[in-house]
């Protein structure tokens, strides 16, 4: 190793260069700080970089799971409270055909009254089956059109209709909906027929005939009943999927955060160390730049 | 020996070290000049002749001092390995600006970025799917391509924008280096003359050593010394400078990136104006002509690769589904769009196929279930998504590689700079003491002078004055 032999200007280029190299380094720091920031290009941390695409793309789509679970939700939630408010009328209209074939005795005018009322009850039933939620009627699956059944209760959504579902995860789909069909029966036995028949039969006192609707209505009931309870199922999935994805969400942000963000007091601390530095070599040229042999020759 | 020798010695002495003063007095001067090499005087004491007479004695104590010279104290290995060590510094400098550039044209990772955008594109067709029928979740979800489209159009542009702006710039270095090269020629000439004349060239070659470590900074040139005192510039074997004749290198081909990409246009070289044949060029050039031929072009082919990926998959998946009016779906991107032209074809936003059933009679059917399965190909692993987060990560990786070196690189140059400076530069202090020692010497000979004439004062005026 051979002695080098320093002269002013290569003091000053070292220690130029010394002070730019300090300088950087707060300015990094700063850049990282004002930003709160670790990572402010790909270069900064090439395997930061892809976790935090990842982790953003991943982010978003639980975000929107969730979202989609919310439409879900609200779907499933006017389902459940249409169904729970048909049952109770079709419970009247069953009691009604009971009370028409044990009072077999009763007048013309008495039947006419529970037929009249029958009548309403499926007046009523209809306008229940064209619920619709946000626009659509909501057992008219795919339909484009805007009710779900016509005045005179027939079904007027596709046949073989695919079923409604919203996508609440990977690869994880739930139906949201029902067909008229399968809530009200399919066409020619369902519950409006049935009622109509009922009518029907209460108007010409046909007890035979009375006895088959109560059979097809305590059928139509029970189908019915076990259609809200599967809603009530798929309601809770929806529920407890869009927690998964909720809590995918709020633990995919703070991966996120430990990978792009910075970690506040280390940085701080490397920045006070960093002007430390920087003082101290500011400091240091000042003392070492301005001796010179002139200040001693006389 | 004649009495009067020693006033001679004396003016010798004076002269010589005025002429240290003189060469004390330039250095200082330049204390602080890029590119300066101290000097030194050289003196030589004046003794016997070298081949004495046959039959004659020579008894004299010396004639004196002599000036032969003023040297140049730089060393010239130092200064050859700091040219190459900066040549290879302004390779990889280049190198990191290119990568930089790259970089900041992509934008990520942020939620602004081509990623984040795609990203909502696939979360506005989640939104269809929950409401094929709602015309504003479709808008929504055209605006959100269209965002898509005109976000990769805006990288690629900034990649063509990187592109001409570096083809420009090889035009200028290009022009520097060949005034630069012809300018060595003239210098080399100009010390060949002041050399043959028998005077100091010594600020002609500190002047040619700054445009020899230029040009090899910019081209990455070898330079030979010759011994009649010129140099030689060499770009691989080829002259660039030989004695008073310089060479001059031309660039050629495409002057846009579309004229290249399309095969109207080579892509960018170097040649020598005069034949025509190829430069090996290293240094600047040479990661400028890289960067314009393989870096940049490669990243747009990249990119394109992520539009293709976006392309294709959109426009089968979307061609698959029947829109609001229960129509087949057409293509969403026109077939053969690159990163320079995609674009959104579907302005009505009742023609997004959303649903994936055919329509049953006239009623189109209402199922979100084709915009669904569009929304999950954002996660495809062969998808747009993860071909451009690889393109993002590859960038980073060669830039923070590139950075790396350029680090390691900028301190071995200013090891050699420091080298170049401690052989060559100039310590006030050591000069101070120069100017002292000339000074001294100065006054010494005048001393000498004085004593000689006071001697010669008693001989003249005062001998033979005795008993007067």
């Amino acid at each position: 190793v051979s002695i080098e032999r320093i002269t002013q200007r290569s003091m000053a280029t070292h220690t130029l260069a010394g002070l730019q190299q300090s300088l950087s380094r707060l300015g990094e720091l700063q850049e990282q700080l004002s930003g709160g920031r670790a990572i402010n290009r790909p270069s900064d941390s090439p395997t930061g970089t892809a976790s935090a695409l990842a982790l953003r793309a991943e982010l978003a789509v639980n975000q929107q799971w969730s979202r989609n679970a919310d439409d879900g939700l609200g779907w499933l939630g006017t389902t459940d409270q249409t169904l729970t408010n048909a049952l109770d009328p079709l419970r009247r209209a069953r009691d009604l055909t009971v009370a028409g074939l044990n009072g077999g005795a009763a007048g013309a005018d008495a039947r006419e009254a529970m037929a009249l009322e029958i009548d309403q009850i499926r007046q009523g039933l209809i306008g229940t089956a064209n619920t619709t939620h946000l626009g659509r009627p909501i057992f008219g699956g795919t339909t484009s059109g805007a009710t779900a059944y016509d005045s005179n209760g027939a079904y007027l959504g596709p046949a073989a209709a695919p079923p409604i579902t919203r996508v609440i995860g990977a690869n994880t789909a739930v139906r949201v909906d029902l067909t008229g069909p399968e809530v009200f029966g399919a066409a020619g036995q369902d519950l409006f027929t049935t009622l109509s028949d009922t009518a029907a039969a209460l108007r010409s006192g046909d007890t035979a005939a009375l006895q088959g609707t109560l059979g097809r209505l305590d059928a139509g009931i029970s189908g019915m009943t076990a259609r809200l309870a599967a809603v009530g199922a798929n309601y809770n999935r929806v529920q407890q999927l869009q927690q998964a994805a909720k809590d995918r969400v709020s633990s995919l942000t703070g991966a996120l955060s430990d990978v792009e963000n910075i970690d506040l007091p280390a940085t701080v601390l490397a920045l006070n160390l960093a002007q430390v530095a920087n003082q101290a070599a500011l400091a240091a040229t000042a003392r070492v730049i301005t001796p010179s042999l002139a200040d001693f020759l006389r | 020996v004649s009495d009067f020798a020693a006033l001679s010695i004396g003016l010798t002495a004076l002269t010589a070290a005025r002429k240290g003063l003189d060469v004390t007095g330039q250095n200082i001067a330049n204390a602080n000049t890029d590119g300066y090499t101290r000097q030194r005087l050289v003196q030589q004491a004046v003794g016997a002749p070298i081949t004495p007479a046959l039959w004659s004695t020579y008894t004299g104590a010396g004639s004196g001092v002599q000036v032969t010279g003023i040297a140049r104290l730089g060393d010239e290995f130092v200064t050859a390995r700091a040219r190459i060590e900066n040549a290879t510094l302004a390779d990889l400098t280049q190198r990191q600006a290119t990568l930089a550039g790259v970089e900041n044209t992509l934008g990520e990772p942020s939620d602004t970025g081509l990623a984040g955008q795609l990203t909502d594109m696939w979360n506005a067709w989640h939104d269809v799917a929950n409401a094929p029928g709602d015309l504003a979740a479709r808008s929504v979800l055209l605006s959100r391509t269209t965002a898509v489209a005109d976000g990769i159009r805006t990288v690629r542009q900034g990649l063509d924008a990187l592109w001409s702006g570096g083809r420009q710039q090889l035009d200028t270095v290009v022009a520097q280096v060949n005034a630069d090269a012809a300018t060595v020629a003239e210098l080399n000439q100009a010390i060949l003359r002041h050399d043959n004349a028998g005077e100091p060239a010594n600020e002609l070659r500190d002047q040619r050593d700054s445009l020899l470590a230029d040009l090899a900074a910019r081209t990455g040139a070898t330079v030979r010394y010759v011994a009649d005192g010129t140099a030689e510039v060499y770009l691989g074997s080829s002259a660039l400078v030989r004695g008073n004749t310089a060479a001059e290198v031309a660039s050629t081909g495409a002057a846009q990136l579309s004229d290249m990409r399309s095969g109207a246009a080579a892509g960018p070289a170097l040649v020598w104006a005069g034949s025509g044949g190829p430069v090996s060029v290293g240094g600047e050039l040479g990661a400028r002509l890289e960067g314009l031929t393989g870096t940049l072009p490669g990243y747009v082919d990249r990119l394109d690769a992520v539009t293709a990926a976006l392309r294709d998959a959109v426009n089968a998946a979307h061609s698959a589904g029947y829109d609001l009016d229960g129509n087949p779906g057409t293509t969403m991107f026109a077939a053969g769009a690159t990163s320079a032209d995609i674009a959104v074809q579907i302005t009505d936003p009742r023609r997004v196929a959303a649903a994936a059933h055919p329509p049953s009679g006239t009623d189109a059917s209402l199922d979100g279930d084709n915009a669904a399965a569009l929304g999950a190909l954002g996660r495809a692993d062969t998808g747009a998504d993860s071909a451009y987060r690889q393109l993002v990560v590859d960038v980073g990786v060669a830039a923070q590689a590139a950075n790396r070196r350029h680090d390691v690189q900028a301190d071995i140059a200013q090891r050699a700079d420091a080298a170049v400076d401690s052989a060559g530069g100039v310590n006030t202090d050591e000069e101070m003491v120069n100017l002292l020692s000339y000074q001294r010497a100065y006054q010494a000979a005048a001393r000498v002078t004085t004593a000689v004439d006071e001697m010669l004062d008693t001989l003249i005026n005062r001998t033979g004055m005795v008993g007067r």
